[in-house]
């Protein structure tokens, strides 16, 4: 089973879905709100979501595999391969 | 100070930038109104409405280029997606906001 | 139904989209036209009591020249607080440093509130308003 970590807003409504999105389908993940992390967290993920040219969330990580915005056909791609 | 008002208001002023870039409101009005209310609560916080799905970088000039509507920050990558990243407004001829996948800039061989 | 309605200005003294302050029994007030609507509000911001005339106006909302509360010209209604000032990254002499630095740890504090809204009445080319 492939590690699915996600970082998201506490504000954004496509976080929600995309978290809903492994609920439903019973795939576990771990998730992290940008917004409500300390400075160090903050300033790591930046600098994640800058090397990946990601600009907004959510940040899906898929194994090594890394989707940005809610894609839930990409997310099932990535899940499968 | 009420978040009706303030929704309100910030739709008024809204609505008066995004036009001539050629956006418009979602017709998603459900999303309009969350969007609204989580930049409400962003400018309580923050004194300014912020993007509610962007990261704020603590750097000023980067961080204001996600004060709504970011749309002139983002032109090429919005354009080519016909929506802002939250999805709160999209391109004026757009009927089916659904439709429109939140695809990043390198998703649309940009940056 | 209010009756103590006082003479203000005529109607040609402020153009569509402008403000004008004016003391009318001791109370400064601002009067707004907005496309042709005059309503009136206390003059003092909410915030900071900076004078609102100095603001702008946009449709019926009035935005403080000061740090940019804005309010409802029709309620009164604060609809949101000041907005974080830039100063830029160029060092400051100390003594100004300290200064905005108090002045900020100050101003922190200070609450956005909704201000005074009139009643108008426009009659014979003159704007009223109720006290």
């Amino acid at each position: 089973m492939k590690k699915v970590n996600l970082y998201t807003l506490s504000t954004c409504p496509w976080c929600r879905k995309a978290k809903q999105f492994f609920a439903k389908n019973d795939i576990p993940f771990t998730y992290v709100d940008y917004d409500l992390a300390d400075e160090q967290t903050q300033e790591r993920i930046s600098q994640e979501l800058d090397e990946a040219g990601a600009t907004g969330f959510p940040f899906v990580k898929i194994g090594d595999r890394v989707i940005s915005g809610y894609q839930p056909d990409a997310y099932s791609k990535a899940l499968k391969s | 100070m009420d978040s009706e008002s303030r929704k309100k208001a910030l739709y008024y002023f809204h609505e008066k930038v995004v036009g001539p870039l050629g956006f418009k409101f979602t017709p998603d009005t459900e999303l309009v109104d969350f969007l609204l209310e989580q930049e409400v609560t962003l400018e309580a916080k923050h004194g300014i409405p912020f993007c509610p799905c962007q990261p704020l970088r603590h750097d000023r000039a980067r961080d204001m280029q996600i004060v709504c509507p970011c749309i002139p920050f983002h032109r090429q990558h919005f354009d080519a997606i016909k929506r802002c990243w939250c999805g709160l407004f999209v391109h004026q001829d757009v009927t089916d906001p659904d439709s429109l996948p939140q695809l990043s800039p390198k998703d649309v061989g940009l940056g | 139904m209010a009756d103590n309605f006082v003479r203000a200005i005529s109607t040609n003294e402020i153009a569509s989209g402008g403000m004008k302050a004016v003391e009318l029994d001791g109370q400064e007030i601002v009067i707004c036209n907005c496309g042709g609507r005059f309503y009136a509000i206390q003059r003092r911001c909410g915030h900071m009591n900076a004078p609102l005339e100095l603001g702008s106006l946009d449709g019926t909302y009035v935005t403080c020249g000061m740090h940019c509360a804005q309010f409802d010209a029709t309620t009164g209604h604060a609809l949101s607080g000041p907005v974080p000032m830039d100063l830029g990254s160029e060092s400051l002499p100390p003594r100004v440093a300290a200064f905005i630095q108090h002045a900020a740890e100050q101003m922190q504090h200070v609450r956005t509130e909704s201000i005074r809204a009139y009643q108008t009445k426009v009659e014979a080319g003159w704007v009223h308003v109720a006290l």
